[in-house]
């Protein structure tokens, strides 16, 4: 997890502000003995509001969906891996910048 | 030593079936209710998975709806799939915590299950690699697919034991050209009563999951 500054970037503006905003990874947890999985579908859009355990995306392997949850409550900032495309237990698919004081 | 309620249901739209499994599952993860299976079978439906291609179901959804076969969209892992009475099929709503952590292991694990009841009688089924299901030959015998968040799965298997399977060219099964549907009571050329096979699956599982099955009551076990 890290901070950045943003100084009027698109990003920043979206989040309306030119404040600090700390990033959270949403990653793929270890499965078990997978080594690769398909993210099948975001459930949201970057920029929208998330809760903490709120499902965002699905991958899949071998028949299995499973559910990637929000780590953290705030906003979806970027997706990294975008749907039909590959990813790895432990890979970070996605960002969500943090609600302030949520800590 | 673990337990597992098994709960027959009969038969089952889809649909209905499905909802059920929803409240299920979130009470589950909730930690209100126990570790259970589904048993059933469904009136005639095509599903469609998470990465189901349409062009895979062959007849034209109004004329298959007209036939009386539903078309239904499901959150399960996989492609295009038939179910329809004489399939078994098992909803297991289980908290993989408790068992392995491991989608790998679930999947392995749902197999081994009908692997062992084809067995029992006599059937040499076997796993393809790549293709998750059960086989005899390029026959598919049985079907996987499932959905777990928060380590608590959901959808589960269909064991081909007497269905239509007139009903499966509808289909490209699981989008693979070339794959056909088999069954117990084809390859065995008898009947094949869904209650006996019900029963072998209930001990199946049991052996696989390393798990005490008890019967059980929806309604016992919602309250």
């Amino acid at each position: 997890m890290w901070s950045f500054r943003f100084l009027l970037t698109p990003q920043a503006i979206r989040m309306g502000s030119r404040k600090e905003v700390t990033l959270a990874d949403i990653v793929i947890p270890p499965l078990g003995e997978v080594e690769e999985v398909r993210v099948v579908r975001w459930l949201h859009e970057v920029g929208d509001e998330v809760q903490a355990g709120e499902a965002v995306a699905e991958v899949e392997s071998q028949k299995a969906t499973f559910v990637i949850e929000a780590p953290v409550a705030g906003r979806l900032f970027a997706i990294l891996v975008p749907e039909g495309k590959a990813a790895a237990p432990g890979e970070v698919i996605g960002k969500i910048a943090e609600r302030e004081g949520e800590r | 030593m673990r337990e597992v309620r098994w709960i027959p249901l009969g038969r089952v739209r889809f649909r209905e079936a499905l909802e059920l499994q929803r409240r299920l599952h979130s009470l589950r993860r909730r930690g209100e209710l126990p570790d259970l299976v589904l048993s059933l079978e469904h009136e005639p439906v095509i599903t469609l998975g998470r990465s189901a291609d349409p062009r895979h179901i062959l007849g034209d959804p109004v004329a298959l709806q007209a036939s009386g076969v539903e078309v239904a969209e499901a959150e399960r892992g996989g492609d295009v799939t038939y179910h329809g009475p004489g399939q078994l099929v098992l909803y297991p709503i289980l908290d993989l915590r408790g068992f392995e952590r491991s989608i790998k292991w679930y999947v392995w694990a749902l197999e081994e299950v009908m692997l062992r009841v084809a067995a029992d009688y006599g059937i040499r089924a076997g796993r393809l690699p790549g293709r998750p299901g059960i086989w005899v030959g390029n026959g598919k015998l049985g079907a996987v697919g499932v959905y777990v968040r928060g380590w608590v799965t959901m959808h589960g298997l269909a064991l081909n034991v007497a269905p239509n399977l007139d009903h499966f060219r509808l289909i490209v099964p699981c989008g693979i050209h070339g794959a056909e549907a088999t069954s117990i009571a084809a390859l065995l050329g008898r009947e094949v009563p869904l209650e006996e096979v019900d029963e072998r699956a209930r001990d199946a599982f049991a052996r696989v999951f390393g798990a005490r099955v008890a019967p059980a009551d929806v309604e016992v076990v919602t309250g």
